[in-house]
């Protein structure tokens, strides 16, 4: 219960955010259903979890920050304002090589995971979730 | 044996020994190692072949070093971290840059610039260093200027007009595999390593000839004892208060399976050779991954002390520092030679400061540990080596194996960073002391169990890195060392990690670079005499030489490589992963990304 009040607050706030900066509906339409569910900020379910070992996993750290708010590779809490779903897919997947982005196709925890990690950096872009460690709800 | 076989035997070796003299006159040595016998030179990373930093120029001196002013500036074009310094020869400097590693010659009469070259590298070469696009610098030897490009390149001009002779790929960027360390020149040959250890890399050197780029040995860190190039009878370690034979597959069965295959002790440090010996010595980095529950055992040979006949690369002594490492304590730091006291006998020493926070003298001859003591006294991963079995004994509340993956283990001094990186340190032939820029930083440290994808990073673990604790409330140290006792002369705390190689010279004066930007001159009681604000945070080595009688002193700054990363892992301390007081923050204060050098000189009287 506490789980989807805190989801719903934070894309209310969300949405709040997008309607004034006069973002395009489908981004807001794409918050509003919120791809994770997160209870007192580091309890998530098991798939945004997920999202999360593979955002550790990875050593996404290395550029983008403990916090993903940006070191050499840029902000993922302001980036993921900014990208629809499938642009992330592609800059995860494909890679900005000239920028220092690796292409993540040749990790199979990347593919098998890139909807769990979405979430989860939406989550974080969303402020819905904690930096750090996470645990499952529930458990 | 039978008359004949001797006979055969016999007319083997004389073709061998007819090989062997042809071999000799063929390889000539290089001029390297005279140059840098001309201190207005300063022909070698490190300034000679020992690692000392340290030049007989003493036009500027602990009384003037007041008055020093910037005689001249040069952009490199590049930002991000600019770590290693220039060479100069005669009236020739020879600088580099980070990735994309630009090459510059420039003329030190009026600063114009020769010839500039870049090669072309696959760009994708840039996030498998990440965030870590370093180099370490250029060498020189027979009119040939060499680079060890990023993608594992490593390259020979021609001094003189900047034309490449030969090239010679090193390492394959697609299994994570980079290279930042300078190219060592030792008589006939040139050394060089390989960076990687946070991707499975499986680390060794490569001993090259100097005319053609052929490769003339391979020694690996880990794996068999033919490609360690050990001799399971004669290459010794410590063993038990003694020297002993390391014995046959030192290195196999101190890891579980094949795991040696990616099982880093990767070489991106400072090497340094001793002619007399013929010996060349460097360390190894990490085993692969920071999990440490991932790979039981000692993992040897990683975080190690090599010391290998130049000709054959065949290891004579080796020394593990941190078995079975817990904590990415590389081993990779520089490799000092020096004559000294130890506890009062005179030795042929190598002094090696540590990432783990030890400061080791060695007997490099025989490869006997002389001292290991702490040279920052926040250490507390370990209470101390046992002098008999060579060993640190480590506290287990700091042990992130025994707390195990998933468990935060809190507080471990020093950080991932060590006690010292790849910054290194000078030591002054005047007063036989060992002037070490250190960091002052510890950590939480939070391994989880992870697979390999060849290519992809192969970290394994959370960290969050914060100035000591109790401590100054600064991240860093200038340190006086006496490695004949193991003992700090003086200390200078500093408000940030000290990233930049360390000079110090007949002059009485001793040259640091500082992460806020500043250029230091300091005595011999660390007292500061001057400072000046370069356009960047340094994390470059200084250096010295003299051109139309004149004595110079310069210096890169450009913040960046893993000073600048590990200061923004920072922003998260304890477990609270927000608090937003770590020392990146306070960084920015002071600095932005840049890519000079500044050169400085006494006025014209």
């Amino acid at each position: 219960m506490c789980t989807r009040i805190k989801a719903t607050l934070a894309v209310a706030a969300g949405s709040l955010f997008l309607a004034m900066s006069g973002l395009s509906p489908a981004l807001a339409q794409a918050a509003a259903a919120a791809p994770y569910q997160v209870s007192d900020g580091n309890k998530v379910d098991p798939h945004t979890l997920s999202g999360w070992r593979t955002w550790r996993a990875l050593a996404c750290e290395r550029c983008h920050g403990a916090a993903q708010e940006g070191m050499v590779g840029p902000s993922l809490v302001n980036s993921l304002k900014v990208l629809s779903k499938d642009q992330f897919k592609d800059t995860v997947l494909k890679g900005r090589i000239d920028k220092g982005m690796p292409n993540f196709d040749g990790s199979k925890m990347v593919v098998d995971n890139i909807d769990n990690l979405y979430a989860y950096l939406k989550g974080r872009s969303d402020g819905a979730i904690q930096p750090g460690r996470l645990q499952e709800i529930g458990k | 044996m039978s008359f004949q076989s001797r006979l055969t035997c016999l007319a083997g070796c004389m073709t061998a020994c007819l090989a062997l003299v042809a071999g000799a006159a063929f390889a000539a040595d290089s001029d390297t190692a005279k140059l840098t016998k001309d201190p207005k030179n300063w022909a070698m990373q490190a300034g000679d072949l020992n690692n000392h930093r340290y030049s007989e120029l003493k036009q500027i001196t602990s009384k003037n070093a007041k008055n020093l002013t910037v005689a001249w500036t040069f952009s490199t074009g590049v930002l991000r971290g600019h770590e290693g310094g220039p060479l100069v020869i005669g009236d020739t400097m020879y600088l580099h840059s980070p990735f994309p590693n630009k090459v510059f010659a420039i003329a030190l009469e009026d600063q114009s610039i020769r010839w500039k070259y870049e090669p072309k590298q696959d760009p994708t070469v840039i996030p498998v260093m990440c965030c870590d696009t370093v180099n370490r610098g250029l060498a020189y030897a027979n009119g040939k200027i060499f680079l060890q490009q990023a993608d594992t390149t490593l390259v020979a001009l021609d001094a003189k007009t900047g034309n490449e002779l030969w090239k010679v790929k090193v390492g394959d960027p697609k299994l994570g595999e980079t290279t930042t360390n300078t190219p060592h020149i030792f008589k006939d040959k040139i050394l060089t390593g390989i960076s990687g250890g946070e991707f499975g890399v499986r680390g060794r050197i490569t001993a090259h000839d100097i005319n053609t780029g052929k490769v003339l040995w391979k020694a690996y860190s880990t794996g068999p004892d033919n490609e360690l190039i050990v001799d399971p009878n004669k290459t010794m370690t410590w063993t038990d208060g003694k020297m002993a034979p390391i014995g046959a597959n030192s290195s196999l069965k101190t890891w579980q399976g094949d795991q040696w295959k990616l099982g880093g002790g990767t070489t991106w440090g400072w090497y340094s050779y001793d002619p007399e010996l013929n010996t060349v010595y460097y360390g190894t980095g990490n085993p692969s991954t920071w999990n440490p529950r991932q790979r039981p055992g000692d993992n040897k040979w990683s975080m190690t002390i090599f010391a290998r006949d130049l000709d054959t690369g065949m290891a004579k002594w080796v020394y593990q520092m941190t078995p079975h490492d817990e904590w990415d304590y590389d081993g990779v730091n520089e490799m000092i030679l020096a004559d000294i006291k130890v506890k009062g006998k005179p030795r042929k020493a190598l002094v090696h400061f540590d990432r783990n926070g030890f400061a080791y003298t060695m007997d490099r001859v025989s490869g006997e540990l002389l001292v290991a003591e702490k040279y920052d006294p926040v250490v507390n991963w370990a209470t101390h080596i046992d002098m008999k079995s060579g060993r640190p004994q480590v506290v287990a509340k700091y042990s992130t194996d025994k707390n195990g993956p998933d468990v935060n283990t809190k507080g471990v001094c020093p950080s991932a960073l060590g006690t010292k990186d790849q910054q290194p340190a000078s030591y002054s032939r005047k007063t036989g002391l060992f002037y070490v820029p250190t960091n002052h930083v510890c950590m939480d440290y939070e391994p989880f169990q992870i697979e390999y994808t060849a290519g992809q990073p192969y970290v394994g673990s959370t960290l969050s890195m914060y100035a000591a604790p109790n401590s100054h409330g600064g991240m860093g140290n200038f340190i006086a060392w006496d490695a004949g006792t193991g003992k700090m002369v003086w200390s200078k705390p500093e408000r940030f990690s000290v990233w930049s190689g360390a000079l110090s010279t007949a002059g009485d004066v001793v040259f640091y670079g500082t992460l806020e930007g500043y250029l230091k001159a300091v005595d011999l009681n660390g007292k500061e005499l001057w400072k000046f604000k370069t356009p960047s945070g340094i994390i470059g080595n200084v250096t010295t030489w003299e051109y139309k009688g004149k004595q110079y002193v310069g210096v890169l700054s450009g913040i960046g490589g893993w000073a600048g990363i590990g200061l923004a892992a920072g922003l998260t301390k304890g477990n609270e992963g927000l608090g937003a007081v770590g020392g990146y923050k306070d960084l920015a204060k002071y600095t932005e990304l840049g890519g000079v050098l500044t050169v400085f000189a006494l006025p014209d009287r």
